[in-house]
């Protein structure tokens, strides 16, 4: 058990829907726009808490720049109508981003600096592109050595693919699943909890009648899951990061992964609102969970995928629990294949992974799913009275995350 | 008013033909409005929303570039008649009924602007029979015109005018489908299935019969009425495969049923292997069997007698080919005739059949010889049309050999030929095609070329054999000339300023003789002219640099040698460049490697809508040495100077692409938005206008006073983004989509266009870029795995993938 000067309690999550990107629903409503969405949500829930009273609001984003730029945490807190008192600090750690502005929030709690912080993401790859606009590389990752950092995310899972032995077949399944246990939890009202429905107005000027058409719709379940996928529809689906030949028609051993079984390109933001006990005593606040424990870990970038097998291990150490003492395991699926790879080598339970699905269904907005994620499994331990749950995910360049809660 | 002018067409009916001529008027910059009738369930124009969808995935494309399909406007008969208002030409493209077509104009009459012409796009119907149909107010607009199949690539566009159509319509027509859509129109009489399908498909009836009694196979046919002919190289069944054999059958079916006078109507009936084969619904490519059909490589053909497949591939008998290959018509027609050898005897007999057809129809069909030959070549691909082929033979001589096999009973029919061609003026002359014009047998004259004010932008327009028309290889004035290259002048065109360099060699490969000839162009040109102009009679523009004339470079002085080359080429480009006179490209068809660097070094280009630029070096294994790469350096960092709050990467990755995967556009409006062609270079839709406006184009930017572009610095991209692209060729290596020396060739490209090992925004110049250009092509050049590519090409014509 790790030992600090109090716990940290998450008190409040919530999250906006996630849209696909960069054709969804949310492709004209800016990343600092969702942030203030989900900021306000989580302070809705604690009508007791008095808002002064929060240190600093820490928001992960996985490209900060452009829409999402300039702070976006400052920003989005002053937009939410935070006191001017409330700090705000953009983190980036990739898709790690918003698990990690979770930890640095409790972590400022447990040295006993705060009493209430926010912890949130927000991430509109609508608007911001995976390279960011203006992408730049250190000559010397051409380098052998460093060459895995030029490696983009699905060349990464190919490699993984191939190392862990991941068929084609097994990732088309997986996918599928995904999908099967989205659509399930959706119908079933599961994501009731965590989603803060989101109204979405736009205005476009109508040149035929020469004027301004406005539309206004609430949308309140991810838009990412999808009835009609099946195995025969995802195994048409062509290799989108690898060839299974090269030029000269030899084996590559690669191109299984596709666009069906990698995680969707997603808008999205959540966030969490976490106390110390004497801040929960004060304001009569009812914790949802109390965070455990956080850690991260370096793998090898050309593998990138398979770094939550490191990080795992490593956060139960830090929590003190089993492996098989977690109910619920928010493992993001990046892609099918390190997922699976993960799965298998640490041998996890399935059926505890993702239950209500992953991001191969529901989306992942980079720098937001760390911080959607542990407003899902907060929610679900509740929801289902379990005790310990799980937020981990794999990082770009080669890093694996992983957060430990409990239920209280 | 002279001006016909037209800002939008409708295009009624959006089958494959209805689709495609919106997409080619789109290409052209006209709005069109693609109707069709409204769709049982989804959107009401759905019918043609999924038609303009098809067109974005069509090979080869009907749009100049995929995303001109959002100006074809979708329409359905219910909802959207009242935007017929607005259009100048309405051209009716249904089905082949008569029932169907007068409905639907009675429906649109209403709408359609009082001064609108209104076409039909019918290949067979009755245009008089149509034209009574329609409102009386319509009747002088009312026209046919008939596009050929696809109607962006074939250039034939017959005209036909009822009885009540006034000439005028016509006229404006013509001069609308030639300047600005590209194609070649030719007056048809209405009768059915006009000129170049009657004898189009009475020569394929014609192949059929033959081919049965001399007993030769599909393959044999094929390879014998093909290439070896002056044909299209798909011969004859595998064209009728590639347009669809039921809709062959179905220009059959309106020959027989609207032709039951016509002498020949026995010999119109469907040949039974085309019943045969439509039975089975094999149509054709369309369902990937016919005459032929694919299985895996094998190539097989249709077996009549076993009603199955069999291997195909048989080729013409080496003595056929041989007659084919001789110098003149009379030397193979003679041979051909004499020969015991079935398969020449098969090829006389069908030249013979499609003569004696063309005569005997050729004062029912057409005005004059001229245009029955120029509609076989433009509507089917044939090099010259029969009259062309019969005069060059030897008029009389091929006239009795006619008359003879009809006495004699060996030809499929027995009608005469008609008397003109025995006597009188024809006769006396020795052909159809005279100086002073082509035999119009229902006239009795020579009619002269018709003098449309829009054949005056044809400098050297189509003509036929026997009409002794200038040939432009030879025409105008001689400046200079050699084996490489002519300079020459339209001084007998009135135009005497502008200097006019035309590459001679084959397929206008540029070795050191084209650059000394274009070299002393531009020094000419600086001395006495307005300005020079690069134009060749035929296409390609330039398919690049002349290897083999490399070769021996390479052989004796080795690599440092061929850097002297490259530089020379280089400076040559640069000359062109910073011409004190205007240089204008003419490009029409492929401007590939040197070939584009010819271009687009000059201060202009004018293109030919069919234009297929780019720079294909990395297929031999090399990089574009001769200023393509410091073109894309310039480019995009003057593009990005105007817009400085972009990343110079985000304009040159465009370049580097390009480059590194030999990207070739699909035409000129898709190669101006790769950016080989600049906004302000025009296009022209039709090639044989391509030297008026080249030529004009040199005049007005001399007259405005023209000066070559400064010769300034600009900025280079430098390491960080040759890093970043970079570091996407690694994902397409180590991801299996490139080889190692395609990753080495794309980052070679990167470097060279980056500058080099330099600050990012480092101020270069073209000769800086031009020297990274010259070390590193002459550092492939010792590259084994170029070599290989070099000589697999040279071996081969096929690119090696190593």
């Amino acid at each position: 058990m790790s030992k600090q000067v109090q716990d940290a309690y998450i008190v409040a999550a919530a999250r906006t829907p996630i849209g696909k990107a960069p054709k969804g629903m949310f492709r004209h409503l800016r990343p600092d726009d969702l942030l203030v969405h989900a900021l306000r949500a989580a302070l809705a829930q604690v009508p007791s808490l008095d808002p002064k009273a929060i240190e600093d609001a820490i928001v992960g984003c996985a490209i900060p720049e452009a829409e999402q730029g300039l702070n976006v945490a400052r920003i989005g807190a002053l937009l939410a109508g935070l006191p001017e008192t409330v700090g705000g600090v953009t983190v980036n750690r990739f898709c790690a981003s918003g698990l990690t502005a979770l930890a640095m929030a409790a972590d400022r709690i447990r040295v006993g600096e705060a009493d209430v912080m926010i912890a949130a993401g927000t991430e509109s790859m609508s608007m911001v592109p995976m390279m960011g606009n203006r992408p730049s590389l250190n000559p010397r990752v051409l380098l052998d050595e460093n060459i895995g950092i030029a490696y983009g995310m699905g060349l990464t899972a190919e490699k993984v693919a191939q190392q862990w032995k991941v068929s084609r077949e097994a990732q088309d399944a997986f996918a599928l699943e995904s999908h099967r246990r989205a659509l399930a939890a959706q119908q079933a009202g599961e994501f009731a909890d965590e989603i803060a429905p989101i109204e979405i107005v736009t205005k476009f000027p109508d040149l035929a009648t020469r004027e301004l058409a406005v539309s206004t719709r609430t949308v309140a379940l991810d838009e990412g899951p999808r009835a009609e996928t099946s195995l025969e529809a995802l195994a048409k689906l062509r290799p989108a990061f690898a060839a299974a030949k090269d030029p000269g028609g030899k084996a590559t051993g690669l191109g299984t992964v596709t666009a069906g079984n990698s995680s969707q390109t997603s808008d999205g933001a959540g966030a969490l609102i976490v106390a110390s006990e004497a801040a929960v005593k004060r304001f009569g606040l009812t914790p949802l969970a109390r965070f455990v424990s956080f850690s991260v870990r370096g793998v090898p970038p050309q593998i990138m995928g398979i770094g939550p097998k490191e990080a795992i291990p490593a956060a139960l150490a830090r929590a003190g629990i089993a492996q098989d003492a977690l109910d619920w395991i928010e493992l993001n699926e990046a892609f099918a294949a390190q997922a699976l790879a993960v799965i298998g080598d640490l041998g996890l339970d399935a059926a505890k992974v993702n239950p209500m699905g992953g991001a191969i269904a529901l989306g992942h907005p980079l720098g937001a799913t760390g911080a959607i994620r542990a407003a899902t499994v907060v929610h679900a331990l509740r929801r289902h009275q379990l005790k310990y749950g799980m937020v981990t995910m794999c990082v770009g360049t080669g890093m694996g995350a992983a957060g430990v809660f409990e239920r209280v | 008013m002279n001006n016909f002018i037209v800002r939008k067409v409708a295009v009624l009916g959006a089958g494959v033909m209805g689709a495609q001529m919106a997409a080619h008027l789109v290409n052209a910059r006209v709005d069109a409005v693609l109707f069709d009738l409204p769709a049982k369930d989804g959107p009401k124009s759905g019918i043609a929303i999924k038609a303009i969808e098809g067109l974005k995935k069509m090979n080869p494309a009907a749009l100049g570039h995929p995303a001109l399909a959002d100006f074809i406007r979708p329409a359905n008969y219910d909802d959207d008649l009242e935007l017929l208002r607005d259009c100048d030409l309405v051209i009716e493209a249904i089905a082949e009924r008569i029932d169907w077509k007068l409905d639907l104009y009675r429906k649109v009459a209403p709408f359609v602007a009082p001064h609108a012409i209104v076409a039909t796009n019918t290949s067979g119907l009755s245009i008089a029979s149509l034209a009574a149909g329609v409102d009386d107010a319509l009747k002088a607009r009312f026209c046919g015109v008939h596009f050929f199949n696809p109607p962006r690539y074939m250039p034939l566009v017959e005209l036909i005018a009822a009885p009540e159509t006034d000439p005028d319509v016509l006229g404006r027509l013509e001069a609308f489908l030639t300047s600005a859509l590209g194609k070649s129109c030719v007056y048809a009489k209405d009768t059915p299935n006009f000129i170049a399908n009657r004898i189009g498909i009475w020569g394929i009836l014609a192949t059929v019969r033959e081919a049965e009694r001399f007993g030769l196979s599909f393959d044999v046919v094929d390879d014998l009425t093909g290439a070896k002919l002056g044909r299209a190289k798909s011969g004859t069944f595998r064209t009728v495969d590639i347009v669809g054999i039921d809709t062959v059958g179905h220009v059959i079916r309106t020959m027989q049923e609207n032709l039951r006078d016509d002498p020949f109507h026995p010999l119109y009936e469907t040949p039974a292997v085309f019943a045969a084969l439509i039975g089975k619904g094999a149509l054709g490519q369309k369902t990937g069997a016919g005459f032929y059909r694919k299985e895996g490589k094998a190539i097989l053909r249709f077996d009549p007698e076993k009603g199955d497949y069999v291997p195909a591939g048989a080729k013409a008998d080496e003595t056929v080919a041989r007659i084919l290959k001789k110098k003149t018509w009379a030397e193979r027609l003679q041979l051909l005739r004499e020969s015991k050898n079935p398969q020449a005897r098969f090829v006389w007999a069908l030249m013979r059949d499609n003569f004696q057809y063309a005569a005997i129809k050729l004062a029912e069909i057409a005005d004059n010889a001229r245009d029955v030959d120029l509609a076989m070549r433009f509507g089917f691909g044939s090099s010259e049309g029969p009259f062309e082929i019969w005069q060059q033979a030897g008029w009389t001589q091929v006239a009795e050999w006619i008359r003879d096999d009809i006495e004699q009973g060996t030809a499929l029919f027995t009608a005469p030929l008609p008397d003109w061609v025995f006597e009188g003026p024809v006769a006396e002359r020795g052909g159809v095609h005279q100086p002073q014009g082509s035999w119009s047998a229902a006239r009795g004259v020579f009619a002269p070329r018709a003098g449309q004010p829009v054949h005056r932008r044809q400098l050297f327009g189509p003509s036929v054999a026997g009409e002794n028309a200038p040939d432009p290889a030879s025409a105008g004035t001689t400046v200079f000339e050699d084996d490489s290259i002519r300079l020459w002048t339209l001084d007998d065109r009135g135009v005497h300023d502008v200097l006019i360099a035309s590459i001679r060699t084959k397929v206008h490969a540029i070795g050191p003789g084209v650059i000394a000839g274009l070299l002393k162009g531009v020094e000419l040109a600086e001395r006495d002219y307005k300005g020079l102009v690069v134009w060749s009679p035929d296409d390609p523009f330039s398919v690049g640099a002349d290897l083999q004339a490399m070769l021996p470079v390479f052989m004796s002085g080795g690599a440092k040698a061929i850097e002297a080359e490259e530089q020379k080429l280089q400076q040559a480009m640069l000359r062109l460049r910073y011409a004190q006179v205007p240089t204008v490209a003419a490009v029409s068809g492929m401007a590939l490697g040197g070939g584009c660097e010819l271009a687009i070094h000059c201060a202009r280009r004018v293109a030919a809508l069919e234009s297929y630029i780019g720079l294909v070096e990395v297929g031999v294994g090399l990089i574009p040495g001769a200023g393509g790469l410091t073109y894309g350096a310039r480019r995009a960092a003057e593009e990005q100077a105007a817009a400085p709050d972009a990343a110079l990467l985000d304009f040159l990755k465009k370049y580097v692409m390009a480059a590194g995967a030999a990207q070739v556009s699909r035409s000129a409006l898709e190669a101006q938005a790769a950016g080989w062609l600049l906004p302000s270079d025009p296009i022209v839709f039709h090639r044989n206008e391509l030297l008026y406006v080249a030529v004009r184009e040199a005049k007005a930017m001399s007259d405005a006073g023209y000066r070559p572009p400064r010769k300034a610095a600009f900025r280079a991209a430098g390491r960080d983004a040759m890093a970043t692209i970079a570091a996407q060729l690694i994902n397409m290596r180590d991801g299996g989509f490139i080889s190692a020396h395609d990753f080495h060739l794309g980052k070679t490209i990167a470097e060279v266009m980056c500058g080099g090992d330099i600050e990012p925004g480092s101020m270069v110049d073209e000769e800086w870029i031009m020297a990274l250009e010259r070390k590193a092509f002459v550092s492939l050049l010792t590259h084994p795995k170029t070599q290989e590519r070099i000589m697999g090409m040279m071996q081969t014509g096929k690119p090696v993938r190593n």
